[in-house]
């Protein structure tokens, strides 16, 4: 491999990068994961620290993160199938913003979201749905209608048929942001578990961010191509941070950290709880190292015995050690320097 | 062994019933995956289960999962793939045989809100925010619209059971039969509500909700005491078995955390 190609591959930098050099107040952010699933959870405490506001959240699922933002206030609008936290209840940072008006909620199903990321990945002007129609999912809009005046979901003619579709509108969200527990640092990403609605954000999105537990060698890449479903190619810049989903799960790494979802859900009740909150687990985790320290060692060695470790055994092998880690994340710096 | 049984247990048990060996069912997290996995391990060994985030195959290790994707559902599972695959593919396709879906509020024609509840109703014109902000459908409208059956999990009380939702999250029959022709839906409707008092059943003539059966420890005056319209009696209502015990140790295999048996 020449020197320039192995620059120009590595995509790393740190989180407060990413957030200060891809996002802004009032942008349309993207999340990936399943309820108390794995997801970018680092990504909405970097976002809080660096003070956004008036974000317009997309994701299929809710979960910690947009709670989180949410109870933080930082969010004004938010769109997806589903704001709870399975057995966890109800997203309490959630719920407070969308009963008081702070913030907008627009519903759509689970099967809905994803569809209208196909359409953006396609750029087709709409997908013809045969679900959310006949319930008010099709009809009642939280943002006041849609594009130019439109209903939510119009309803049309099937061409071939005549019965009634649901036409739903694409989604090309400015910026994605997708955990993984795998990537390498030009941004290949290996899924472990359900790959929920990843592969189509990944394509409908206009950036992508990648946040990896791990960052493997390429030889990893090359060994298992069949599993590495976003590309390198449609990635702008690759995070590394493990815990990223920390306090929900990531299958293959490490469980729930039960205790702690139903301690920051039930911070987000308050607004004085949501401060004390972020002063104590937000401001301070702000690199991968200091939001260890904060879950503590001895948690790590309960959370990281998932009965699910099985599954990153095939890829073990190939994840870099923290200081080479560290050490490509630097050699982009100085390359970026140098030109 | 103790033959005694919580509610939640006789609820999860008679849900557990309405499956049948060799059909191809999807599951949500909590009660009504305990329900599935009841009916896999006591008399459908041959159900083929998946979950609505792509999860097949798999058996619950380690407690109830927190969520449909998590480590305690990614421990054993055959395949994993995606919400297109599951909730579309399989479900909106009209391949599914059933789903299990869960509501805040259900009402006489079987419509389920989990969207949110209006202080007095939604109004016509505007669409405020609600004064109780639920979890919105989730998977459950996909599966209401093409499962070719489902059936609604409730806690039975009268603010529950209402003569119309606030919102419809998830279609029943909407304003009764033949209501969801108008829309093409490749699912038949919901076949049962099982409630914490019994199980209600569509009657085949108007669609709308009925006592099919009681529980020993209810009666089908308890339920219409605790339901927001006058529900009917069917005419072939009677008291539903109670729990055996081999029904019992099979869900308690299941519910290994003991989940039903705290409230």
């Amino acid at each position: 491999m020449s020197i320039r190609s192995a620059i120009t591959q590595n995509k790393l930098i740190t989180l407060s990068e990413a957030v200060r050099e891809h996002t802004h107040d009032g942008q349309q952010i993207a999340t990936n994961g399943l309820p108390v699933g794995a997801e970018p959870v680092a990504f909405a405490r970097e976002l809080l620290r660096q003070k956004r506001k008036n974000l317009h959240i997309v994701s299929t699922c809710a979960s910690s993160g947009l709670n989180l933002l949410c109870g933080a206030g930082a969010v004004s609008k938010m769109e997806g199938g589903f704001s709870g936290l399975e057995v966890f209840g109800f997203a309490n940072g959630i719920r407070r913003a969308v009963e008081s008006g702070q913030a907008a909620w627009e519903d759509y199903s689970n099967l809905a979201m994803p569809l209208r990321y196909l359409a953006g990945a396609l750029n087709l002007p709409f997908f013809p749905a045969n679900v959310c129609i006949g319930s008010d999912i099709r009809n009642r809009s939280a943002f006041g209608g849609n594009t130019n005046g439109n209903e939510k979901i119009p309803l049309l003619a099937d061409p071939f048929t005549g019965k009634k579709v649901g036409a739903l509108s694409p989604l090309k969200p400015d910026l994605a942001v997708i955990y993984v527990p795998f990537a390498d640092a030009a941004g290949n990403a290996i899924i472990l578990g359900s790959e929920w609605t990843s592969v189509e954000l990944s394509r409908a999105a206009k950036k992508l961010i990648i946040i990896a537990d791990n960052i493997v060698d390429k030889a990893c890449i090359r060994q298992y191509p069949n599993l590495v479903r976003i590309p390198a190619e449609l990635v702008t810049a690759v995070v590394w941070h493990p815990f990223a989903a920390w306090p929900n799960s990531s299958p293959g790494l490490y469980d729930s950290d039960e205790a702690h979802v139903r301690e920051l859900n039930a911070a987000l009740k308050t607004e004085a709880g949501t401060q004390e909150y972020l002063e104590k687990f937000v401001v301070p985790a702000e690199t991968p190292q200091s939001l260890r320290k904060l879950i503590g060692e001895e948690k790590i060695a309960v959370l990281t015995a998932t009965p699910s470790a099985f599954l990153a055994d095939p890829y073990r092998k190939w994840i870099l050690p923290e200081e080479e880690t560290e050490k490509l994340l630097n050699a982009r710096k100085t390359s970026i320097e140098i030109k | 062994m103790d033959t005694k049984f919580t509610r939640q247990e006789a609820m999860a048990i008679a849900t557990g019933r309405e499956l049948r060996d060799g059909e191809l069912a999807i599951f949500g997290v909590g009660l009504s995956m305990l329900a599935g996995y009841f009916a896999q391990e006591n008399h459908a060994p041959a159900l083929r289960s998946f979950t609505e985030g792509g999860v097949f195959g798999a058996r619950p290790v380690g407690g109830l999962p927190w969520g449909i994707e998590c480590t305690r559902i990614s421990s054993n599972a055959t395949s994993f793939s995606g919400a297109i695959d599951a909730l579309g593919c399989l479900v909106a396709s009209g391949r599914c045989d059933v789903g299990i879906i869960g509501a805040a509020q259900v009402d006489k024609f079987g419509n389920v809100n989990t969207t949110g509840i209006w202080a007095n109703g939604v109004p016509d014109a505007s669409f405020p925010p609600p004064k109780t902000r639920l979890n919105g459908s989730g998977g459950a409208n996909d599966i209401a619209c093409g499962c070719k059956r489902f059936i609604i999990m409730a806690a039975h009380e009268k603010k529950r059971f209402v003569e119309r939702v606030d919102y419809i999250s998830s279609p029943g029959f909407l304003d009764g039969k033949g209501s969801r022709e108008r829309y093409g839906f490749i699912g038949n409707g919901p076949s049962a509500i099982v409630t914490t008092l019994g199980i209600l059943r569509p009657n085949p003539q108007t669609c709308e909700f009925e006592i099919s059966g009681w529980f020993s420890f209810s009666s089908p005056e308890e339920i219409r005491e605790n339901t927001g319209w006058e529900i009917r009696l069917s005419a072939d209502a009677q008291q539903i078995p109670d729990p055996t015990e081999s029904e019992l140790e099979a869900l308690r295999r299941v519910d290994i955390t003991g989940a039903l048996r705290k409230s």
